[in-house]
């Protein structure tokens, strides 16, 4: 496991507590960005690591920060994206739980970096101990002087905060995330303008994942060249795949980018569970499109996952195995999206849900023969043109799984 | 100016403007639901999408600048795909219920399906059941089945009248528009809400179920009821093939004006119209002692013409007078001065008016009638009209029955019946009609042509939007007709006809109105 970054010390008894992290090396790499880096400099060794966001998108976090403009007379903000709540996906919650002073250093150097004096980290309304959690190392913090007013008298500061969310899917997305921070109620925003240039109460705001920033104090400690190693030239850095389903050891797995599929499922999950037999996999969290079995030889990346039609997300891998009706699948996909879509716009809100009473229909025995059809139709209809990418989210998956199983499929119509 | 393509069509549009309202300048309309040039683009009806050279994805018009060179399609097939796709997303869910709602004939939903849509229904689930008749407001109800959620009226409660009342509750497909528990919307401004609504979720119960759209003819106007002057809509029955009331008028909405009214008008001015129907004069009557006796216009101007210039002959020009009301347009005001101040030497004018309101901070002033600011840049006094000023006259021309409504009956009629002669010219019944000699029904504004001036001076031209036919005759008619009658400066008053040569004439002499 020498190949670990971000996990390297999550067996550490008491790692959560910040002397233990302090023991660890915890908060070096804020010393080093705080005394020896200029905020530029900073910035220029994450767009030279070639970090991608880890929250689902993959948008390089250096190219993200650029965007935040320094000449204007308002504040600006950095908002963490601790919402995790694509279905699959886990690894932020083991980030934030074992190891909450890596989020809250990447926190500071990322806010020293574009010049933050206020970040928010908005958790998951579930994660209530994670909340806990974080808050009490961010009291630790700003006990021995790594937060607040003149942090280690380099003269710069930062506060802190955690807001927790209600359980709402929507407030994932970044635009809605602000919404729902604001006090508003979880609805995206039009896009531009981008919340780099207008976020948070209208004012410049950077918004990264728990993982993109937790990558950050490695970045300044060792530099971009040794992160590009550790994975892909244009995709720095190790990736934490959290493989559930049938396998033998699910949980988390921090990896190269550009690990083959099949590596992840049979190597380090230890393989299908006795007795079971590989059907498909969803590789990025619930909104990836399926691959097949057949497909699993694939690196993990960003652009190959892209040249096969799927994509990586947040690398939760879904592994499901051939006793696993497609159907069910489709089903608990379809109810997701047609319950989390936040209903602002139309073909969002009335297409998961047609396509969800579809759903239902099909697994009572009471499909129709044109009932695949009208799924691919409507799932179309919805791709692409929804104002949030919520829409292509629910679209993208269940066009993918009518497309691959549609014989499976097929054999759950009353046969004419 | 950035050039762009809109379907071929090269058009020039200014910087900052949306792709839809470049379009619009060009003639060329791309449908939406949720737009409103009032508000913030939403973008969320998903209706105004068009295609972009060069982008993959489909672009909303309504939020998207224009860009030099940018070429884009309204009509592809790709575009055309995409609105089916919205059109059948918002009609599943959709009661189509038409033939009962009030909107069905200008509704956007109707409208674009026919025009974009004509496709078979392939849904066959269960359509949600939600509320048919939730109360908004005193007026307004709620159909949360026919609603396609555009939040136009949330937005109109937040960024117009900032009053915040609505909002959307739940999630997902059972969203919907609601408001507090037990506070219904309450301000001057609801009724726009029925307007905006592109479909018939609001609907106003004053227009409920009284007549269908198509019944209708839609006439230009200006709002008479302040001297905000808002432009409006009135909606009228021409009366055939079928009429359920007696009144003409069904509806007022509000007509846009970006300098006046913008897109909106005032509940008082909305629901105001009553007046045009209800408590009109209809006879032209001569009353001798205890006998009517029905005249037509022009006998009664010849009997008055021979009252002035028996008067005037005597010398005895002061023992006339005039009363006034500033619902009267700029051409009646200045015929007013020509005729009786120039032309006769009249020196007692009166005004009598509909006492004020209460104007609130937007639209709605104080002032209860449309011209006063006319009447001021005319010249006239406004001096108001009580029994004592009225006194030591011979023949009073009485415009207007507002002076019923500010004194005390008693006291008027002792004024009146030492006046020999009193001309009355109202457009509505009142306590005056039985104390004076003639009767004149006149026209309302609503049936008239003229200017009105508004509280900032802006000059607003009216159409007669509604007919006056009958007995009587505009104001504007009777002081031409008096002028010619009496050879009042002949050859100036034989160049004005009507109120558009008056209006030449008054802009050559009023430096206001140039």
């Amino acid at each position: 496991m020498d190949e670990n970054v971000l996990t390297q010390h999550f067996g550490v008894e008491g790692l959560f507590r910040i002397e233990v992290y302090l023991g660890q090396g915890g908060y070096r790499a804020v010393e080093k960005a705080l005394k020896q880096m200029t905020p530029a400099a900073v910035l220029d060794e994450v767009k030279r690591a070639s970090l991608r966001g880890r929250g689902g998108a993959g948008f390089p976090a250096g190219v993200k920060w650029g965007f935040v403009p320094q000449d204007v007379p308002k504040p600006r903000y950095l908002c963490v994206n601790a919402d995790e709540g694509e279905p699959g996906t886990f690894k932020d919650r083991y980030l934030m739980n074992h190891n909450p002073h890596l989020l809250l250093e990447g926190t500071i150097i990322t806010s020293y970096a574009v010049g933050i004096h206020a970040a928010f980290i908005y958790v998951r309304g579930e994660y209530e101990n994670v909340a806990l959690r974080l808050e009490s190392a961010i009291a630790e913090a700003y006990r021995d002087g790594y937060l607040g007013k003149n942090i280690l008298r380099t003269g710069f500061d930062l506060d802190v905060a955690v807001h927790r969310g209600a359980g709402a899917y929507i407030c994932g997305e970044e635009t809605a995330l602000l919404e729902s921070l604001e006090g508003k109620r979880g609805h995206p925003r039009l896009k531009p303008p981008f919340p780099a240039s207008i976020g948070l109460f209208q004012c410049p705001t950077v918004i990264n994942n728990v993982e993109t920033l937790s990558n950050i104090p490695f970045i300044v400690q060792n530099g971009a060249d040794w992160f590009i190693k550790k994975g892909l030239p244009k995709d720095g850095g190790t990736r934490i795949f959290g493989v559930s389903g049938m396998v033998k050891k699910p949980g988390i797995y921090e990896l190269p980018l550009g690990t083959k599929l099949r590596t992840i499922i049979f190597d380090h999950a230890g393989g299908m569970k006795d007795g079971k037999q590989l059907k498909a996999v969803i590789p990025g969290g619930m909104s990836a499109p399926i691959l097949t079995a057949d497909e699993i030889d694939l690196p993990m990346d960003f652009d190959s996952l892209a040249g096969a039609g799927s994509m990586l997300g947040s690398a939760a891998v879904i592994v499901i195995d051939r006793e696993t009706s497609i159907l069910d699948v489709l089903k608990a996909v379809a109810k997701f999206y047609s319950h989390e879509s936040c209903g602002q716009c139309t073909p969002c809100r009335i297409g998961t849900a047609w396509i969800n009473k579809i759903v239902k229909r099909l697994a009572r025995g009471a499909g129709e023969q044109d009932d695949i059809d009208s799924i691919i139709r409507l799932a179309s209809n919805i791709k692409g043109k929804t104002l949030c990418p919520l829409g292509d989210a629910a679209a993208l998956p269940i066009l993918s799984i009518c497309q691959k199983f549609r014989r499976e499929l097929e054999g759950y119509l009353p046969h004419a | 100016m950035p050039k762009i393509f809109i379907d071929d069509h090269a058009v020039e549009a200014a910087e900052g403007l949306t792709l839809l309202r470049a379009a619009e300048s060009a003639g060329i309309h791309i449908p939406h639901f949720c737009y409103h040039p009032a508000f913030a683009p939403e973008g969320s009806c998903r209706m105004c999408l068009v295609e972009i050279e060069g982008l993959p994805k489909l672009e909303l018009a309504c939020s998207t600048g224009v860009k030099e060179g940018l070429m884009v399609r309204t009509m592809s097939p790709k575009v055309v795909e995409a609105r089916k796709g919205v059109l059948e997303f918002l009609l599943a869910e959709h009661p189509l219920d038409c033939p009962i709602c009030d909107k069905a004939g200008e509704c956007k939903l109707q409208d674009y399906f026919e025009e974009y849509g004509l496709f078979r229904s392939q849904f066959k689930e269960a359509k949600e059941k939600r509320e048919k008749k939730f109360k908004l407001s005193r007026n307004l109800i709620l159909d949360r089945e026919r609603c396609i959620l555009c939040t136009r009226c949330v937005r109109f409660l937040n960024e117009i009248t900032k009053t915040e009342d609505a909002g959307i509750l739940n999630r997902g497909i059972h969203s919907e528009v609601g408001i507090f528990e037990s506070e219904f919307i309450d301000n001057n401004y609801s009724g726009n809400l029925a307007q905006i609504c592109p479909v018939g979720a609001i609907t106003d119960s004053d227009f409920r179920f009284k007549t269908r759209v198509w019944f209708l003819e839609s006439r230009e106007s200006i709002c008479p009821l302040c001297s905000r002057g808002c432009n409006i809509i009135i909606d009228s029955h021409p009366g055939y093939p079928r009429t359920l009331r007696t009144q003409r008028v069904y509806r007022v909405r509000a007509r846009k004006n970006p300098d006046v009214n913008f897109h909106w008008i005032c509940d008082y001015g909305r629901y105001g119209y009553a007046y045009l129907d209800e408590g009109r004069e209809d006879k032209l009557v001569w009353k001798k002692g205890v006998a009517e006796t029905r005249l037509s216009w022009d006998k009664a101007a010849q009997i008055l013409t021979e009252k002035v210039r028996s008067l005037v002959h005597r010398r005895k020009n002061s023992r006339i007078g005039v009363v006034l009301h500033t619902n009267l347009t700029n051409e009646e005001f200045f015929l007013t001065d020509r005729l009786f101040r120039k032309g006769l030497g009249v020196e007692k004018f009166f005004l009598a008016d509909p006492p004020p309101g209460k104007g609130d901070e937007f639209l709605l002033t104080a002032d209860r009638t449309a011209n006063r600011r006319g009447l001021q840049e005319v010249g006239l006094p406004e001096q108001d009209a009580d029994p004592k000023t009225l006194s030591g006259l011979d023949l009073l021309f009485i415009f207007g029955h507002y002076l019923a409504s500010g004194t005390r009956p008693a006291d008027l009629k002792n004024v009146l019946e030492k006046i020999e002669t009193k001309a009355l010219f109202a457009s509505h019944k009142s306590s005056l009609d039985s104390l004076v000699d003639f009767v004149i029904p006149v026209p309302v504004l609503a049936e008239k042509s003229g200017t009105v001036t508004n509280i900032d001076g802006r000059v607003q031209t009216l159409a007669a939007g509604l007919g006056f036919d009958g007995d009587g005759v505009s104001e504007w008619r009777a002081l031409l007709d008096l002028a010619k009658e009496l050879k009042v400066e002949p050859k100036y008053f034989w160049q004005l006809a009507s109120p558009e040569t008056v209006y030449l004439a008054l802009r050559k002499e009023i430096p206001f109105f140039k």
